[in-house]
């Protein structure tokens, strides 16, 4: 028996095809406009503070003597051979100077890992001792012949503890080798 | 005497006779899948969109220096530039100071660099009248292997000739993956 007519059509339909070429019309528009105007290097700055210049010959000293009265203002000590924290509540040595590969080069670097962890420290202390009192300065006091990128590490790591207003000292071995003495046995005041 | 051209070579005889192939497909329209093409550019303008830069880059750095990378995020201002490389100091595209020994073993401003400064300074001021605090700033590009005291001394000029705040300009890397 034939079924009876159903009224439907058994034709197959074909799902309708999109018109991609203006879409692609567009994109071969604004992939060169963005091209152009894409800036891949994107630069930043870092805003220093005042410096507070030391000759090699320790004609500085008066300065760096001023800047000890901001007490609480931590300062990141690098040597040619040690990087210490002196602090309100001391100085202590942080690492000792390794060598490293930076673009092909061997440089001496510093743990900047211990740094940052010091000055984890020191914030919490400085939180509970002086909660009243903000401390965004902070002081690199280098040797003369440490480079340059070092100092930008060291900045980066202070800025992440919150010490976003760096101040660079540099002073001469003989010079810096004077004022971590004193800060030593003055128990870092 | 030629023989007539098989079956089986027609297709390669282009305008001599049409295959039966061809004579098939003659009303259907072929159409390129352009899906995954555009698969491709959503992807390319998306990541072109994010390195958008609406502003422009409003320094130039120069070939004979690296700059540093930092995780900084401030943003750069259009301010009198000074490139500082192991060979000289530049001031706005003028050699002012060849490094050499004499530089390196002094902690004082550098005397012609700050006459320098403070003409350029100078000059500001008479084109533009009053200066105000963002006229004093500079922007000092470092190369990456400057030792600390030539940083110094032309930090310590600046300050001498009247610009009270210097920038140093670095590399922006995202937190936590520099170097």
């Amino acid at each position: 028996m034939a079924k009876p007519a159903s009224g439907r059509s058994h034709r197959i339909r074909h799902a309708p095809e999109i018109d991609l070429l203006p879409v692609m019309n567009l994109f071969c528009v604004i992939i060169p406009f963005l091209l152009l105007s894409a800036s891949f290097l994107e630069i930043s700055i870092i805003e220093m503070a005042p410096t507070e210049g030391i000759s090699t010959s320790g004609a500085g000293t008066t300065s760096l003597a001023q800047s000890e009265e901001q007490q609480l203002q931590p300062k990141v000590i690098m040597t040619a051979e040690q990087m210490f924290l002196g602090t309100v509540f001391g100085t202590r040595p942080i690492s000792a100077v390794t060598r490293e590969y930076r673009d092909g080069e061997l440089v001496d670097t510093y743990d900047y890992q211990a740094l940052s962890e010091a000055l984890g420290d020191f914030r919490e202390e400085l939180d509970r001792e002086f909660a009243s009192i903000p401390v965004h300065k902070i002081t690199i006091l280098t040797e003369d012949n440490v480079r340059y990128d070092n100092i930008v590490m060291a900045i980066d790591v202070c800025a992440d503890h919150g010490f976003d207003q760096p101040g660079l000292q540099v002073a001469a071995y003989s010079v810096l080798q004077r004022q971590l003495n004193s800060m030593t046995a003055s128990g870092g005041e | 005497m030629s023989s007539a051209p098989s079956k089986r070579h027609l297709p390669l005889l282009l305008g001599y006779k049409k295959s039966k192939a061809m004579i098939r497909g003659k009303d259907k329209k072929v159409s390129l899948n352009l899906t995954s093409m555009i698969d491709m550019f959503t992807i390319l303008v998306v990541f072109l969109i994010k390195s958008y830069s609406a502003e422009g880059q409003i320094v130039t750095v120069s070939d004979a220096l690296t700059l540093p990378h930092s995780r900084s995020d401030q943003t750069v201002e259009l301010n009198l530039e000074i490139m500082v490389t192991g060979e000289a100091i530049v001031v706005d595209g003028e050699p002012i100071v060849f490094v050499d020994q004499t530089v390196l073993s002094q902690g004082n401003p550098i005397p012609v660099l700050v006459e320098r400064l403070s003409d350029h300074l100078e000059y500001t001021r008479l084109m533009r009248g009053i200066t105000d605090g963002e006229e004093m700033k500079v922007n000092i590009q470092g190369d990456v292997a400057i030792p600390a005291i030539l940083l110094q001394r032309v930090m310590s000029s600046c300050a001498a000739a009247g610009y009270s705040t210097q920038n140093l300009t670095v590399i922006k890397v995202e937190g936590g993956d520099e170097e």
